[in-house]
């Protein structure tokens, strides 16, 4: 986790600060396509222009094109204009519109080098919009074919909600697509704010109820209570980092929080790990990989009860920021609250985990007094509800069918904390209703999953995890490198030309010098909590 | 509400096979039984080697191999080497997983054996997909009665008596050989832990204080033991001139601690100790440092013979095979119960057939398994419905050297199941090791 270091300034950010951040793009009104403005550098020629709906967009197609273009479609961006805050926007920052051709710029080039044409968008209204995602997606399509009429093939592949994008673009416009690689693919939008805005309520209810969470008022007060929500879990988080760091053994609560006394006798670390089971989120991080721990006495201890819970604090951060980015957003945009818990068992989610981790949770009783603590019945830790119309018009989008006409290829890492491997496996349940319905054919998905290292957290001198330099693979949210992401871009070209999935052998060689990556038919990660 | 959830559930395993199919029917189909040649079968082990737990559970892979390399000499099973693929999951969740997954995908072995550990294991299970897989899951170490439930873990054979079943002969024990006595618990807080308290309760077994239940691990901050014995003085208070019972329901670290915690404060005879199996290894304790003169007395219960005692057929044998494939390496109890778990690993291997294959081991076990060749003292419970090895134990008292001898000085064996049913003197006959150790089933 990141050494967050906040400043005593930013708790009080000031009013005109907030207002002057608070500034949200108004979308343009539906008006025809620009046509593409081109230039030709390094024997690429780069088009861009802006869409029938004002989204951005930009092709590249390299001298020596291989006849096969790759629409893209990125993830996630907030929605809303923020301040400076500590690693959620260390500047501060605007709404991104820009239009992304893949993953990154190292991705461009390899692919570019080999022959492929790249495209892609920034969506106009930024956030969960993925509806407008498939739009901008199949319109750079449009507007690319009908410039290149040697474009043959079209693979679509995106990021996390850009995943969810391409998989939605397929089965929206049979045949417009030969080929399909949702990479870090995404739930919808309700099962995603189930898991992030669901462990925001946990930490709210353990550590600080001063927290907002949901329910934003109107206007720049509801920006203000947004900016500070996401201060005060900074604050909260550090807090109870330094007191794990303090005390691993027995870490304090944070001084915020109001739970009585016997549960504050439980390690607020398992409290931390408790949220983080509940909820779906990992317990395996960019930095903790709950197996190590420094070589001496307490290697195994620190490997079963302490890291599985700094993983769960370095995942649940980014969880539960995400929580307040995107309610907010939804909020505005839908007009109420989405995220509703007044139905949801938290004892029922915890199931095996409450095995696997009980020493970590402090046995059953420290699991007991902790589920008494966040359940229904108890007034002192009051459930959120949505409203059902603002519920309605979220998922009024677009749902995934599983309908699967080209094939689909796709990468999930098996640790990544904000899109759930699962969120591949339930597109792969669909699929197989699909085919069980006759809609589709069998044969044409495959799964490639990236798991970590068995071991690769490293420990300073006193102990202490030290976050790496280099993204773990594996876990992280989309933190492929970049011979990943080229080798599963290829598979899915070749895929398009032939209309099939490629062989065994062909993925085994494809991802031969990959050893993080394997496939594995039966392999079958943890579904979203909002299924289970 | 439950009709539903069961029906969701049925729903999402349904969907999880034909996903699996689906994929499957992409790839060419597999020409053999994975993990078995002509002239190999490979298995793999995930369990310690390393870490804490290392140094009571790290034998146990090469005690098994050291058997395995016994038989291979003596021609293997239908003349297919055994090769066990050992990794080190450290007794950790996560990395039991990563290390089953390893064992599935990487090494491709034919069947798990002998895996240890019930957080690790429940975890791996899962994340390994065995089920899913049909991967065979031979013989596992540990006595959680989660495990019996074929619905869940279709293809896992315990080796072990349940937890539950062990308190109820301890609770019998503690009837017929100290009435009167205080008792109490202490156990550890987990599935290990509360099957063993479902077990004292449906014994009717009534302690004299609360259960003393701590997490996995509490017992590594220095003082919490001495703190422990500290509160046991209450027990003597409250019934001056009784010697209290004290069960220590948790892994051998923890026996170890409080007995020498109970010596350095100079009650260590105030109490009858009685050590469940899982924390009772005299060898173990002596190399954590607890005095002989404490260790003398400890009562226990097991349902294998002593490691110890020589007279044992299948002792003794085992010590020669010990010797010749396992250099350097003290024979204990965990050697023992290894080597045990080997030789039914290879009795089920021959009772599938020369054709071997993965759905034909677990039918074979189901068929034959309680009639297989082994050390155990009690008898093994294998049928088409049940997926129990041992099924009771006997009372056992460790002396100065460690030697664990039937308590009262007459063996007297236990049954029972792990429910309300009675516990019972068992005639069980134990079948005659076979030759030379080595199996000769079909």
């Amino acid at each position: 986790m990141k050494n967050l270091k906040l400043k005593k300034g930013l708790v009080a950010l000031t009013s005109a600060a907030l207002v002057a951040a608070f500034a949200v793009a108004i979308p343009s009104a539906a008006r025809a396509a620009d046509a593409p403005t081109c230039t030709t550098a390094n024997k690429v020629e780069t088009c861009t222009g802006t869409d029938d709906n004002g989204s951005k967009y930009e092709i590249r197609m390299p001298a020596k094109f291989n006849g096969t273009l790759f629409v893209y479609t990125h993830g996630y961006r907030y929605n809303v204009n923020l301040p400076a805050l500590p690693v959620v926007s260390p500047t501060a920052s605007v709404v991104d519109n820009s239009a992304a051709v893949s993953p990154s710029e190292e991705v461009s080039a390899a692919l570019l080098a080999q022959g492929f044409a790249l495209s892609g968008a920034g969506a106009q209204r930024q956030g969960f919009n993925q509806n407008e995602g498939v739009d901008a997606a199949f319109q750079v399509m449009q507007i690319a074919k009908n410039k290149y009429a040697k474009i043959t093939k079209v693979v679509s592949w995106g990021n996390s909600v850009g995943g969810l994008t391409a998989q939605a673009l397929a089965e929206q416009y049979s045949g417009a697509v030969d080929a399909v690689a949702p990479m870090c693919i995404s739930d919808e939008t309700q099962a995603v704010l189930d898991k992030a805005a669901g462990f925001l309520w946990g930490f709210k209810q353990f550590f600080n109820p001063a927290i907002k969470g949901s329910d934003y008022s109107a206007g720049t007060k509801g920006y203000g209570e947004m900016v500070t929500d996401i201060v005060a879990i900074l604050t909260t988080l550090n807090e109870i980092k330094a007191a794990i760091t303090a005390n691993a053994s027995a870490p304090a609560w944070p001084a915020s929080s109001t739970v009585p006394a016997t549960l504050k006798a439980i390690p607020v670390r398992s409290a931390v790990l408790l949220l983080g089971l509940i909820n779906g989120i990992p317990t395996q991080s960019n930095t903790y990989d709950a197996s190590s721990g420094p070589a001496g006495a307490n290697e195994t201890t620190i490997g079963l009860v302490i890291s599985p819970s700094l993983a769960v604090l370095e995942n649940g951060a980014d969880a539960a920021i995400l929580a307040v980015l995107a309610n907010y957003d939804a909020e505005v945009t839908y007009g109420g609250v989405v995220f509703d818990n007044t139905t949801t068992n938290y004892a029922a989610r915890l199931g095996d985990d409450g095995v696997t981790y009980r020493a970590a949770l402090t046995g059953q009783a420290g699991i007991t007094g902790m589920l008494s603590y966040l359940s229904a019945l108890n007034p002192a830790a009051p459930r959120v509800k949505a409203n059902a119309a603002a519920v309605a018009k979220m998922n009024s989008v677009y749902k995934l069918q599983g309908k699967v006409e080209a094939p689909v290829i796709t990468l999930s890492a098996t640790g990544d904390h904000i899109a759930s491997a699962g969120s591949a496996l339930y597109l792969a349940q669909k699929y197989a209703i699909s085919v069980d319905n006759g809609i589709s054919k069998s044969g044409k998905l495959l799964n490639i999953w990236n798991a970590p290292d068995a071991e690769y957290t490293k420990f300073d001198a006193a102990g202490a995890g030290v976050a790496p330099t280099v993204p773990t693979n594996g876990v992280g949210h989309c933190k492929y490198s970049t011979s990943q992401i080229v080798a599963v871009a290829k598979l899915a070209a070749a895929a398009a030309k032939t209309g099939k999935l490629p062989s065994t052998t062909a993925v085994k060689a494809a991802i031969k010098n990959e050893p993080n990556l394997f496939v594995d038919p039966n392999f079958a990660p943890p579904l979203l909590k909002f299924y289970q | 509400m439950i009709r539903n959830k069961s029906m969701r559930r049925a729903s999402l395993v349904s969907s999880i096979v034909v996903t699996g199919a689906m994929l499957l029917s992409t790839l060419p189909a597999q020409a053999a039984t994975p993990g078995v040649t002509a002239t190999e079968i490979k298995l793999g082990i995930s369990s310690p080697l390393t870490g804490s737990a290392g140094l009571s559970y790290g034998k146990v892979p090469g005690a098994m191999k050291a058997y395995f390399s016994y038989i291979n000499a003596n021609g293997g099973v239908y003349g297919r080497k055994i090769t066990l693929i050992s990794r080190d999951d450290k007794y950790l969740p996560v990395r039991a997983a990563t290390e089953t997954t390893n064992l599935i995908l990487k090494d491709n072995v034919f069947a798990v054996v002998g895996a240890l550990g019930t957080a690790t294991h429940a975890k791996a299970y899962k994340a390994a997909a065995l089920a899913a897989n049909n991967v065979p899951d031979l013989f596992i170490n540990t006595g959680y009665s989660g495990f019996t439930d074929q619905t869940k873990y279709p293809t896992t054979f315990m080796v072990l008596p349940t937890y539950a079943m062990e308190a109820k002969v301890i609770a019998k024990a503690i009837k017929d050989n100290f009435p009167g006595q205080p008792s109490l618990l202490i156990a550890q807080d987990d599935e290990f832990g509360t099957d063993g308290v479902a077990g004292f309760t449906a014994a009717g077994h009534k302690f004299s204080s609360a259960n003393v239940l701590y997490p996995q691990g509490y017992f590594s901050t220095p003082g919490r033991d001495a703190a422990v014995i500290t509160s046991l003085r209450g027990l003597l208070a409250a019934a001056p001139g009784s010697k209290p019972v004290i069960v220590l329901f948790g892994t051998t670290d923890v026996t170890a601690a409080l007995l020498k915690a109970a010596t350095d404060a100079g009650v260590e005879k105030s109490f009858t100790w009685y050590a469940g199996s899982v924390g009772a290894d005299a060898n173990t304790l002596l190399a954590l440092g607890v005095k002989s003169t404490t260790i003398d007395g400890v009562v226990s219960a097991s349902f294998m013979p002593d490691a110890k005692d020589l007279t044992d057929p299948y002792v003794k044998q085992f010590v020669a095979i010990n010797t010749k494939y396992n250099k350097g390496i003290t024979f204990d109890n965990y050697v023992l119960a290894a080597m045990n778990s080997a030789m039914l690993t290879v009795q089920a291997l021959r009772a599938a057939g020369k054709n071997l294959t993965r759905e034909g081991i677990m039918s074979a076990i189901e068929t034959d398994g309680a009639k297989f060749a082994s050390a155990g003292l009690v008898p093994l419970g294998y049928s088409a419905t049940s997926r129990i090895g041992y099924n009771g134990y006997w009372v056992s008292q460790l002396n100065a050297k460690g030697e664990g001898k039937p308590f009262g000085g007459k063996l007297v064996v236990y049954t029972t199941d792990s429910g309300a049913g009675a516990v019972t003197v068992s005639t069980f006959v134990r079948p005659t090791m076979p030759k030379n150790g080595i199996p000769t089933n079909s």
